[in-house]
This record gives structure tokens, C-alpha cells and sequence, in this order.
């Protein structure tokens, strides 16, 4: 994917998915958890969060801000919307 | 796993620590279990009546009033610490390996420059557990408003380590055993 390419939600919230289950392999309660849910309350721990995060710069191509919100890190559904709003 | 988890060197004698084997399947549900049984230990040790520990909306642990405390827990172990009359306590197990690339993303350049071996005492994980301690004992100041663990700074002084957000300041305890690294923090 180039970083010009237009994206979807829902494309990017696959690609997340797949990100999560390169982390966690066969944790299918974190690499299942609905778009929706808190990620942390479905099992994730900090350090696998921070790690997807960093797996997030390289498949999408940019950095995470030091003011990111806390809410914008809290489920699926809400890390897809920050990277489509930045490619948008 | 066959840790035997103690009270890192200086917290103050009064604190009280119980841990729990995470049985299987190891889940979220076997996980929060676990902490509970080590939050009622560490309640019972501490002298507490009561040794009940709902989940508040938020989902933090709600402590008996009078006894401040934080659960962490890995995927095999689960640990409670308590402390009787303190303002907040944070709590941090971690087994997990720490990548470069995780460090430079938790920890600015003067943290890893001064706080990393060989200039200083702490490894990736130590210091890691330490800001998320840290965060815990210090998200529960409402005026600190939601913020995300690793913009809490680290500083040392005296061999002391010192985590800050906003100019709220919470001394932290770290110590390792075999393959596990152990925070604590206590705001009084």
C-alpha cells in the first residue's frame, strides 16, 4: 500500500487485525475482540499495545503523535478512524 | 512459574504484597480471578475487614476505603499490593522482552540516555513496569485528567527513581526476578 493510496475503514481495520494476530498467534480473545471493545479490557496487555502501535507506523506509514488522546488507542474501530482521518 | 515475588528494598514496611497462580486457560476471565484472590491476600495482610474488590465503571479496582491498592498480572501470575493509609498505589508485572523499538517509543531520549544500562541500573522491562506503576498510582488524581502511561517522565536521585506527570511526582520501586520485572508505586 502506498501512502497516497486511498484506504477504508474497514481496510484498515483488517490490517490491524492481521497485525494483532502476528503479535498474539492463536489468542483468538484478543485477535477476535469486536471493533468496538476496549482492547486493554479484552486482554491486551501495555506492552502488546505499545507494540501494535509501533507494527501500525510501519504498515501505515506514519508516527503517532505525543498528544495522541488516550481514545483514540482504545479498540479497533477507533485506531481505523485516526489512520484513515490521516490519510484522508 | 516458580517466582517468589517480594517488596522491592525501601517501600515502606507496612505495604503488603500476595500473588496468585493465573490457572488455564490463562484468559482475561482466569486473569481478573487471580487478581482478586491476590487483592483479598494482600487486603487480609493489611488488616483489612473487608476484603472485596469491585471493578469500578472505569474499570479500575475499587480498594476499600483506607487501604489503597493496584492488581497486575501477567498471563501465569497475578499480584496485588496493598498499602494501609496511603493516597494511591500502582502495581506492574511484566514478562514480556522489550524491543529497542519499544523503548524509544515509551521512553524519551533522556530516560534511556541516563536510566539504561551502562549509564544507569535499569533495563527496557524495569523501567517500563515503572511507568506503567507509576500511571496507576497517579490515574486516579482526577485533575491529571486521561493520559497515557508513557508520557510520565523518570528521573533519578539519590538511587532513587522518581516518575512525574504535570508536576505530580510518585516515588517508584522496581526490583527483577528470573525472568519477570516488578514495579511499584506509592503516592502518599
Amino acid at each position: 500500500m502506498s501512502d497516497t493510496a486511498a484506504i477504508t475503514t474497514d481496510e484498515v481495520k483488517q490490517r490491524i487485525r492481521e497485525l494483532l494476530a502476528d503479535l498474539f498467534g492463536s489468542d483468538r480473545s484478543v485477535s477476535d475482540v469486536p471493533d468496538t471493545v476496549s482492547l486493554r479490557e479484552a486482554g491486551l496487555p501495555s506492552t502488546a499495545l505499545v507494540s501494535l502501535l509501533v507494527a501500525m507506523e510501519d504498515a501505515f506509514g506514519f508516527e503517532w503523535d505525543d498528544d495522541v488522546e488516550p481514545e483514540v488507542l482504545r479498540s479497533i474501530e477507533s485506531l481505523a478512524g485516526h489512520v484513515v482521518a490521516l490519510r484522508g | 512459574m516458580a517466582v517468589e515475588l517480594g517488596i522491592p528494598a525501601g517501600v515502606a514496611p507496612e505495604t503488603t504484597l500476595a500473588t496468585c497462580p493465573v490457572p488455564w486457560p490463562h484468559g482475561p476471565a482466569q486473569q481478573f480471578a487471580a487478581g482478586r484472590r491476590a487483592a483479598a491476600s494482600a487486603l487480609a495482610a493489611a488488616g483489612s475487614a473487608d476484603r472485596i474488590v469491585p471493578r469500578d465503571p472505569d474499570g479500575r479496582p475499587r480498594f476499600p476505603r483506607g487501604f489503597a491498592g493496584s492488581i497486575s498480572h501477567t498471563d501465569h501470575l497475578a499480584v496485588a499490593v496493598v498499602a494501609a493509609g496511603a493516597e494511591a498505589v500502582g502495581v506492574d508485572i511484566e514478562t514480556a522482552a522489550i524491543s529497542p523499538r519499544t523503548a524509544a517509543f515509551v521512553l524519551r531520549e533522556r530516560e534511556r540516555r541516563t536510566l539504561l544500562a551502562p549509564a544507569g541500573a535499569y533495563t527496557p522491562r524495569e523501567l517500563f513496569a515503572a511507568k506503567e506503576a507509576a500511571f496507576k498510582a497517579l490515574n486516579g488524581i482526577g485533575a491529571l485528567g486521561d493520559f497515557l502511561f508513557w508520557r510520565i517522565e523518570l528521573d533519578q536521585s539519590d538511587g532513587a527513581l522518581t516518575a512525574s506527570y504535570r508536576g505530580e511526582p510518585v516515588p517508584v520501586w522496581v526490583r527483577s526476578e528470573a525472568d519477570l520485572s516488578f514495579a511499584v508505586a506509592i503516592r502518599r
